[in-house]
């Protein structure tokens, strides 16, 4: 590059010199240190205005370009030369810089011609100053002023040389005109900072090419006007150069103003403040600004939102330059494409802000965390609460409905003041615990808000200096559990109180638990020992552990039901009959478990039993009660009608033979025959007494009395009874008289029935010697089977020397 | 003339029957209450004929009836009830009685009836 800039500069001094020597060694022109001085100042204006420009951008070919213009006005210098073929091509070749100053401006400031409209523009400024120039000098003879002849004239042409100007004017028209346009296009697009670049080459190359154009217009009128505006023109021409010096001045100072940038950014306040102050050194006020955040992999905007690099960077016009610092990209500036233009004043502005945006990028990573956090907070259910060591709210997060105070009149407000005074002890006590010992304090408390109670769980943590509270409301939670425990006795209650067994066994059967009611027939209490066992081992009388084990365990096997009747154990080592029964049941962990049901059926039993018996008995006294009478007959009535039926056929026998012998016999017989009749009287009687039947107990019982050896008092209703119970109450007084009569030794017996409370009660008292053995008789016996059939009860008094008292109670409605 | 022991624990009837028997030819040797007398007047008396009660207190007439059967001469024996044949079904024949006569209709005819 440097080699570049010496062989310019070199090649430069040495045109220069040449021109010099033309110029001043000219012998037709007049005014050869002015057009030397010209020579200096435009041409080494522009030269060095290149080099500059091609040193700040090495890849842009606007310095070159620049460059060029300066040597192709120098190659004008040729026409001062006398020798005609120089002369000739020096006066073709003055036009050139103009054509490379068109090309030079439209290509600024990218380097690089763009549109066929430039294209164009540019082709025909170099046709212009070249071809056109030569066409017309093929028919133009005239040269200037002790100028060499020209070699390229043809023939003298007036329309030639119309034609060449027609050609000239057109062209140079569409030229200015054209580039004007484009000038006036491109400014109007530009941006602010654009428009900082293009402003110094495009108003002094604007002022140009408008003196260009009058002078060219004002020479169909007076060349000597003419000339006059050609001077413009150099003026404005020479200052081309200079404004683009001054512009490259411009960013130095700009840069300068970096130092103020340095110290505004010290001050900015956030993001946003940032940027205006980034946005004003480099005067792009669209310029944008981003932090990266590495942890989330983000770029945030100066509104603390998501910043969409790609989209901002893809916009028409903008670049970005990336803000490093310490080796890592903290920022971008997405900024207008033009300040490309001012590289090294982005570059140290980026420098200058790198330590801002790094603190300012910590300070947003750290706004984004808070407002994660924020929002997990704001998610969570839980109130929270910080709290200084006086129980002061300092901060609460959560729902309004859930404080017992507004936010406004929460904060600031000590604990005591808003709280009960127990709550609020137990708050600042665990505060302060909290914040002395850095341990985490938890409890609960209850606060009444809008009029309802609540419940709390709280959790303090020590933060710093203060404490965080977060409570957890578990009123619901508190009121479920309340319900399920309720439940939970409810079941316990009836289940302990139900006068069926329970108890829970697994498959293998264990005892899991079991009720009180088990628990007071076993006599064996539910803990621990007993939950151990296995279920037939504790419960089961031994003679049966086995076959009830055989089968629990093969319904256990199938998860079948099944119902069992055995003899379990009972408190005192007694044994009690149980029907039981079990079912499969979930228990509440999900385990197949068995629940075993049983109702002990001991007492029942032993009432089928008694019932049984007593029918048994019932039946065998019917059976004895016949045979008495089958034997009282053959051995009584029988008998006698036996011997009276012989006696008569021997009265009969001894009629005519022996008339007193049969006579005697005839007496003996009809004696005989009364005996008969008496005896099956009292049989009949004993059967069924038929005074009972016709008149009803009182006369039976007056009967029976009568009968009796010793006194009887009777006192009985005359009302009848339904006859099974006349009969009953019949049958007692008549065996407890044979009793009195047989064994009692008493002088006399009462005998009293009365309707009592819906029972018909017949009571046989006697005041004889007792001691009788009350159901030790058959006959005692089978009246209370007789009293039971009727679902009454008899009952025998007999204490020794106190008498005995007989007493029936016979249901009787 | 036959001689007939008369064996049946009431006093009347065997009075009675000694009575009919006797005016009807026969020869009454003897009485006896119960099984027991009634096998020891056999053995005493050798009777051609034992008019033999069935209820007796010690054993009925069917074992008696057995008893004596199982001597070699033993005497012919009828018994006698106050029920009827029927309520005693085959245990009549099987004991190795000659027959029965029912109380009621005793006479020597009977008497004879069953020993012919």
């Amino acid at each position: 590059m440097r080699t570049r800039i010496f062989a310019v500069l070199i090649l430069g001094l040495v045109s220069t010199a040449g021109a010099l020597y033309l110029t001043l060694s000219s012998d037709h022109e007049q005014n050869p240190a002015f057009i030397a001085a010209v020579y200096l100042v435009i041409v080494w204006a522009f030269i060095i205005t290149g080099l500059l420009a091609w040193v700040r951008r090495p890849s842009n070919k606007f310095g070159p370009l620049m460059a060029t213009v300066g040597f192709a006005f120098m190659l004008g210098a040729l026409s001062e030369s006398s020798n005609a073929y120089v002369f000739n091509i020096g006066d073709i070749l003055g036009g050139l810089g103009i054509a490379v100053f068109v090309h030079a401006l439209l290509a600024f400031p990218r380097g690089y011609l763009e549109t066929k409209l430039v294209y164009a523009i540019v082709g025909t400024a170099y046709a212009l100053v070249l071809g056109v120039a030569a066409f017309y000098n093929l028919f133009n003879s005239d040269t200037c002023e002790g100028c060499p002849r020209n070699i390229f004239f043809v023939t003298d042409s007036s329309v030639g040389r119309m034609v060449a100007g027609v050609l000239a004017v057109a062209g140079a028209g569409f030229v200015l005109l054209g580039t004007a346009a484009v000038l006036y296009r491109r400014w109007r697009a530009a941006s602010p900072p654009l428009r900082r670049t293009l402003a110094p080459i495009f108003i002094t190359s604007a002022a140009t090419l408008f003196f260009i154009g009058l002078a060219i217009a004002v020479s169909f009128v007076s060349s000597e006007a003419s000339d006059v505006v050609w001077w413009f023109v150099l003026f404005a021409f020479a200052m081309v150069p200079l404004a683009f010096l001054a512009g490259l001045l411009q960013l130095r100072l700009a840069r300068a103003s970096v130092a103020t940038l340095v110290v505004e950014l010290l001050s900015a306040d956030g993001l946003q403040e940032l940027r205006d102050a980034i946005a004003g050194t480099l005067h792009d006020p669209d310029l944008e600004l981003a932090v990266w955040l590495p942890e989330t992999y983000e770029w945030i905007g100066c509104d603390g939102a998501l910043f969409d690099l790609g989209a901002a960077a893809a916009e028409e016009g903008k670049t970005t330059t990336f803000v490093e610092h310490e080796g890592e990209v903290v920022a971008t500036i997405v900024h207008d494409a033009a300040l490309e233009e001012e590289h090294d004043l982005v570059e140290a502005v980026s420098a200058a802000a790198s330590l801002s945006l790094a603190r300012e990028r910590t300070v947003q990573a750290l706004k984004q965390s808070e407002s994660r956090y924020r929002a997990l907070l704001d998610a969570a259910p839980d109130l929270m609460f910080r709290f200084d060591r006086d129980g002061t709210y300092l901060d609460f997060n959560g729902h309004p409905e859930d404080l017992v105070s507004s936010p406004e009149q929460l904060l600031g407000s000590r604990a005591h003041d808003v709280l009960p005074a127990d709550v609020a002890d137990k708050i600042v006590n665990g505060v302060r615990e909290a914040i002395d010992t850095g341990r985490l304090v938890t409890g609960d408390y209850r606060v009444v808000i809008d009029g309802a109670e609540r419940d709390f769980e709280a959790r303090i943590v020590k933060d710093g200096e203060e404490a965080i509270l977060i409570a957890r409301e578990f009123t619901e939670l508190k009121r479920l559990n309340a319900q399920l425990e309720r439940e939970r006795d409810y079941i316990r209650t009836v289940v302990d109180n139900a006068p069926s067994l329970f108890c829970m066994i697994d498959p293998e059967g264990r005892i899991l638990r079991y009720n009180q009611t088990l628990e007071q027939l076993s006599g064996v209490t539910d803990d621990s020992q007993a939950r151990e066992r296995r279920f037939w081992d504790v419960f089961i009388v031994p003679e049966e552990a086995e076959e009830v084990e055989r089968e629990l365990l093969s319904l256990a096997a199938e998860g079948a039901a099944g119902e069992h009747e055995n003899h379990w154990r009972a408190a005192g080592g007694g044994q009690a009959v149980v029907a039981w029964s079990t079912t499969p049941l979930l228990d509440e962990h999900g385990r197949p478990n068995f629940l075993i049901s049983g109702m002990e059926i001991t007492e029942r039993k032993r009432q089928e039993e008694e019932l049984r018996r007593s029918r048994a008995r019932l039946v065998q006294a019917g059976d004895a009660e016949r045979r008495r009478l089958e034997r009282n007959l053959h051995d009584g009535a029988q008998q006698r009608l036996v011997s009276l039926s012989l006696a008569l056929r021997l009265a009969q026998a001894k009629l005519n033979t022996d008339p007193g012998e049969a006579g005697k016999l005839l007496g003996s017989a009809s004696e005989e025959l009364a005996q008969a009749l008496e005896e099956l009287r009292e049989l009949a009687r004993g059967i069924h007494p038929a005074i009972l039947s016709d008149r009803g107990l009182s006369a039976a019982l007056e009967a029976l009395a009568g009968r009796a050896p010793l006194p009887v008092e009777v006192r009985a209703p005359d009302e009848r009874l339904p006859p099974p119970v006349e009969a009953a109450a019949y049958y007692v007084v008549s065996e407890a008289l044979t009793n009195v009569a047989k064994y009692a030794q008493a002088s006399n017996v009462d005998i009293r029935v009365e309707r009592l409370n819906g029972h018909a009660v017949v009571e046989v008292a006697d005041n004889g010697v007792g001691g009788a053995d009350p159901l030790g008789g058959s006959g005692l016996r089978g009246l209370a089977d007789r009293v039971e059939a009727l679902d009454g009860r008899l009952q025998v008094q007999s204490a020794p020397g106190r008498g005995t008292v007989v007493r029936a109670e016979i249901p009787c409605a | 003339m036959a001689t007939v022991l008369i064996v049946d624990d009431h006093p009347s009837f065997r009075a009675t029957a000694r009575a009919i028997l006797e005016a009807d030819g026969f020869d009454v040797v003897g009485e006896a209450a119960d099984g027991g007398s009634a096998v020891e007047a056999v053995h005493a008396l050798h009777p051609d004929v034992v008019l033999l009660d069935v209820q007796l207190p010690d054993m009925d007439g069917f074992a008696v009836a057995s008893h004596l059967g199982q001597n070699g001469h033993a005497p012919r024996i009828v018994l006698t009830s106050s029920r009827d044949a029927a309520d005693f079904g085959p245990l009549i024949a099987q004991c190795g009685a000659l027959g029965f006569v029912p109380k009621g209709e005793l006479s020597g005819t009977a008497l004879r009836a069953v020993l012919r």
